[in-house]
């Protein structure tokens, strides 16, 4: 069965390229353009691996990540941040791993095949 | 002559004659039959004269003469011999015996020896007292060369007063040079009223008074010895300090200030007046010299570009230069937080407060209101001035007007923060087209038309919104003149509308151009004005587009005019804002659009219209629109058109 990616990012057109790339490399995906949505998307879908911009607005990407590794069924779900800010990696330290924008779409797909395989 | 005199012979028939004869020649007789009672009544009476007989008992005459030299030399001791006594005659004239006489004694021989006894007494007496006449004279010779001496040493102190004054003088400021001559004349006066010495500088300008009487100099009325200084320092015994008048030797009169010191003996008596008369013309030249050297530092004061003030203990403006008096105005007397802020309050961290309680110089940035409502950034430097037992009396304060470099700095902080919240942008902006190449390269190599306009789409969006950035960061970067001329108004509002319209009915929004026909001409820099317009118009249409409430969302962009200018109206019913974005929109990078704003659009719009002396107008109710009002000049102020010409 497909692993399946949430993609969280404030920025549509992110969403819809990480989505299309994902998809297009055999992953099922989901997204959430903000926090909330993301929150719910994540206990809908139970996603095997979690993509997080951190700057978003009214709730950030780091909040996100504190609020859901606290649920027991949750926190295991490792998490790959994508940013755009200068020192992205401090902001979650036990992230999979620290992507800046723009990003190489090939050490992404990596990153994931690593992370949850095929 | 002699009144007294002893006659010593154990004849007694001798004695009585010789006692009658001498009697009779006025003396005094004493007698005495030998040497031992001759030497009782001598040490009685000391009879200058001795007569007495060679050959005695007891102690015969040559014993008594030896005794008798022995206890007083000057008593003249004449012997009387018989025949043939030759020998003793002479061994007494060895002993000093003043003469001799024989037996029998004939009168005309006595006599001749008193008178010579009596030529050697007179002649030791005006011996003695010619020697002692002469230590007198000596002493009287002594205490008038002392005297003379005293004089010498007198001048020599008042030369040496002077010179050693002129030399702390020139020893404390060798480069003022108009010390160099003491300008005080310096004399002593004894209790005769007569000048007893001078300084060199009495002797070259008023004449060898030496000898003189003390009130000879003075031109007032000063000159009699009774009014002059120094015969009322004698009269009163007290010092003097007048002023006078007195006469040069070329016959000029100068004003001086005297002043006299009674100089008093071991008595308590005064003894010598010591003057000293300063010449005031001297004295005012000095003074002009030295207004000329405050007038000089004045000057300098003045022309310094930045602001001097010295303040009292109480804060109080003590001294202004120029500079400040021109931007802050004040009187003196008045409260330098007046100046600086008119609300009299002392600011609690008063760099010159600091400085008097500390008493060392401080350093302090603030802001200042100048009289005219400015405000400036002012870099406060002080200084505090002492008095000679080291308290601080007053603070100089210096401030230098650093609000250009401020600004400057502003500027600079301002793109370093744009320079981040850019790259932020960028990176986004970078990821969105990547995702558009990726969609149209994926399209490419499935041949799925679909794919390929949608990345086309992507990437046409992503280019557009990284032009606009840099187009926005290229204009705030650089500060452009405006390149005005005259245009037509509706010309104008319709280029402006031809952007915008297409983009609003492509999404459903209905765009109205409600244009007054008749509204002319105006004075503007076309290309940027129409530019901050639709940068309006464009959010405008965001503000439509992210508002999901209304079923209809409709712009209406408005030209009208009046009198003086022409206004031009963007309203929505869009989403609206709330205070907090409306009071911040014009603010550099503050955007409520996230990732889509760079915080630099309405900023730029809004210098656009204040470089043209226009105004923006913004109300707005959230959930309901907004309604932008911008209204601009028909005819562009002077001073921008000139600025464009230079």
């Amino acid at each position: 069965m497909a692993k399946k990616i949430l993609v969280v990012d404030d920025d549509p057109n992110v969403v819809y390229y990480l989505v299309g790339l994902f998809h297009d490399n055999g992953y099922e995906t989901c997204a959430a353009h903000n926090a909330p949505e993301a929150f719910d998307m994540l206990q809908k879908e139970k996603p095997d691996l979690i993509t997080l911009d951190i700057d978003m607005p009214e709730v950030t990407g780091p909040q996100f990540y504190r609020k859901y590794t606290k649920m027991d069924d949750l926190k295991d779900i490792p998490v790959i941040i994508i940013s755009g800010l200068a020192k992205p990696h401090l902001a979650v330290k036990k992230a999979v791993a620290v992507v800046e924008k723009p990003f190489d779409r090939d050490q992404l797909l990596k990153i994931v095949k690593d992370t949850i395989g095929e | 002559m002699a009144d007294r005199i002893l006659i010593v012979d154990d004849e007694e028939d001798i004695r009585v004659v010789l006692k009658i004869s001498l009697s009779d020649l006025g003396y005094e007789v004493y007698t005495a039959e030998n040497g031992e009672e001759a030497l009782q009544i001598i040490e009685e009476v000391t009879p200058p004269i001795v007569l007495t007989d060679i050959r005695m008992p007891v102690m015969d005459g040559l014993e008594l003469l030896r005794k008798i030299k022995q206890e007083d030399p000057e008593t003249e001791v004449i012997m009387i011999t018989g025949h043939g006594d030759m020998d003793l005659a002479i061994e007494s004239l060895k002993h000093e015996a003043t003469d001799f006489i024989t037996k029998p004694i004939k009168d005309e021989l006595l006599e001749i020896a008193l008178k010579r006894a009596n030529e050697r007494i007179t002649m030791r007496r005006q011996l003695r007292e010619y020697t002692e006449h002469l230590e007198d004279l000596v002493r009287e010779k002594s205490a008038k060369l002392v005297e003379a001496e005293r004089l010498i040493a007198v001048g020599q102190v008042v030369e040496g007063l002077s010179s050693a004054m002129k030399n702390i003088v020139e020893d404390l400021e060798s480069g003022l040079t108009y010390f160099n001559e003491m300008p005080c004349f310096v004399s002593i006066h004894n209790s005769n009223n007569e000048v007893v010495g001078t300084n060199q500088l009495y002797k070259e300008r008023l004449g060898n008074k030496i000898g003189r009487g003390s009130w000879e100099i003075y031109a007032s009325s000063a000159a009699s010895q009774e009014n002059c200084p120094v015969g009322k320092t004698f009269s009163t015994g007290k010092g003097q300090r007048r002023r006078e008048r007195v006469k040069n030797l070329n016959g000029s009169e100068l004003p001086v200030m005297v002043h006299t010191a009674p100089i008093r003996n071991r008595d308590g008596k005064v003894e010598l007046v010591l003057e000293m008369a300063a010449d005031l013309t001297e004295v005012s030249r000095l003074q002009e010299d030295l207004l000329t050297c405050q007038q000089r530092y004045q000057l300098l004061f003045d022309a310094a570009p930045c602001y001097f003030t010295v303040q009292d203990r109480d804060l109080k403006l003590m001294a202004a230069n120029k500079k400040f008096l021109e931007d802050f105005g004040m009187q003196f007397g008045s409260f330098c937080s007046q100046a600086y802020s008119h609300d009299g309050e002392p600011h609690p961290e008063c760099p010159v407060w600091k400085t008097f309680e500390e008493g060392e110089s401080q350093q302090a940035e603030t802001v200042v209101t100048a009289k005219s409502g400015e405000q400036y950034n002012v870099l406060i430097w002080t200084a505090p001035i002492k008095n000679v037992a080291g308290e601080v009396t007053h603070v100089m304060e210096m401030s230098t007007n650093i609000t250009q470099i401020r600004q400057l700095q502003d500027h600079l902080s301002s793109l370093g923060l744009l320079i981040g919240s850019i790259s932020h942008g960028i990176k986004g902006l970078l990821t969105g087209l990547d995702g558009g190449m990726y969609r149209l390269e994926s399209g490419f190599e499935k041949e799925d038309q679909e794919r390929i306009k949608e990345g086309w789409e992507i990437v046409r969006h992503m280019i557009g919104r990284i032009r606009n950035m840099s187009l926005d960061l290229l204009y705030y970067a650089k500060e452009r003149d405006l390149q005005w001329e005259r245009t037509d108004v509706l010309t104008f509002a319709n280029d402006v509308a031809l952007t915008v319209e297409p983009k609003a009915l492509g999404h459903n929004i209905e765009f109205v151009r409600d244009f007054d026909a008749s509204a002319g001409e105006f004075e503007v820099d076309a290309g940027v004005l129409a530019s901050a317009l639709t940068n309006i118009l464009e959010n405008a249409l965001d503000a439509c587009l992210e508002d999901n409430s209304k079923k209809a969302h409709k712009i209406i962009f408005g030209v009208r005019q009046d009198k003086d200018d022409i206004i031009f109206d963007v309203s929505d019913n869009g989403i609206g804002m709330d205070e907090e974005t409306r009071e911040k929109m014009f603010t550099l990078f503050y955007s409520s659009k996230g990732r889509e704003g760079t915080g630099l659009g309405l900023f730029i719009s809004n210098n656009i219209i204040v470089q043209h002396e226009g105004s923006v107008q913004v109300d707005s109710t959230p959930g309901e629109g907004s309604r932008f009002t911008v209204r601009m000049p028909k005819i562009l102020p002077d001073e921008i058109k000139t600025l464009q010409k230079d």
